[in-house]
């Protein structure tokens, strides 16, 4: 699974997305779904596993984000960061979508990822 | 939420009538995969990846031939729901133990303006748990019966 997950965007998107499931169990389990005790283990222990390969700025800057708006990391949208909905300058847009580099909204200071 | 309500979160492009994958494994990568191909996705290891954490969770197999993979994926643009059918059936080791015949798979941002997410999850396991309702969905050939099918 993670093996397949490369860059540190790719890592940090990921952290994200596993946080935002560990929160909405509950909500999930009332819908009538299956939520096993070593299930929650599991996903604690892939959260360990995943911020070990996380260089540590980067972590601190997601944990940082994370307690200021919720959501650390924003969608890109047609050059727009749908954090703050501000235009992305063209020297971040053009390096966006290789997901190699971590790029930052110069105006809220989210981490940005590319839907398309 | 009514029934009608939840047509606009299917599209063609996310709907497969006969699933080429036999295991759960390939049935998670042939759905996102669907999702890519119909670009609501750019790139399927993240989604896939939290499928697959969401199976951990706990089987998303919620009985009677139906399965359920959900989760919110930063990599999700917006709430959609994709559909495949196996006519073999998967072993999904869902709650009854019985094989999956039919496939919904959530996909929705981490974000909605709306917040339909839930509620839409929700009306799903809500349709797909009336016995007269969900039988037919074994008998669909063309999205356009499906839809009709959710419309009814």
């Amino acid at each position: 699974m993670s093996g397949k997950i490369k860059t540190q965007i790719e890592f940090l998107v990921a952290l994200q997305d596993l946080d935002i499931m560990i929160k909405e169990i509950e909500e999930v389990k009332e819908l009538g779904f299956e939520v096993k005790g070593e299930g929650l283990s599991a996903l604690m222990g892939a959260r360990d596993d995943l911020v070990q390969k996380i260089k540590k700025p980067l972590l601190a800057a997601y944990e940082r984000l994370r307690n200021r708006y919720k959501r650390a990391i924003v969608p890109v949208k047609d050059d727009n960061c749908l954090g703050c909905f501000m235009r992305l300058p063209t020297s971040i847009t053009a390096h966006g979508r290789t997901d190699k580099e971590v790029l930052i909204c110069e105006n809220c200071g989210r981490i940005l990822y590319w839907l398309s | 939420m009514d029934k009608f309500e939840l047509v606009p979160y299917f599209n063609e492009a996310l709907f497969i009538p006969a699933l080429r994958a036999r295991t759960k494994e390939s049935v998670l990568e042939e759905l996102v995969d669907c999702f890519v191909q119909a670009k609501f996705l750019r790139n399927p290891t993240i989604a896939l990846e939290m499928v697959h954490r969401r199976e951990q969770l706990g089987s998303t197999g919620i009985g009677h031939g139906i399965a359920i993979p959900h989760g919110r994926t930063t990599a999700a643009a917006e709430v959609m729901i994709a559909f495949g059918y196996s006519k073999n059936g998967i072993d999904w080791q869902a709650m009854d133990g019985k094989p999956v015949h039919l496939m919904f798979m959530v996909l929705a941002p981490p974000q909605e303006l709306n917040n339909r997410y839930l509620p839409v999850l929700g009306r799903l396991v809500e349709v797909l748990s009336e016995p007269h309702h969900r039988d037919k969905f074994h008998s669909v050939g063309t999205y356009s019966d499906f839809i009709n099918l959710l419309k009814n």
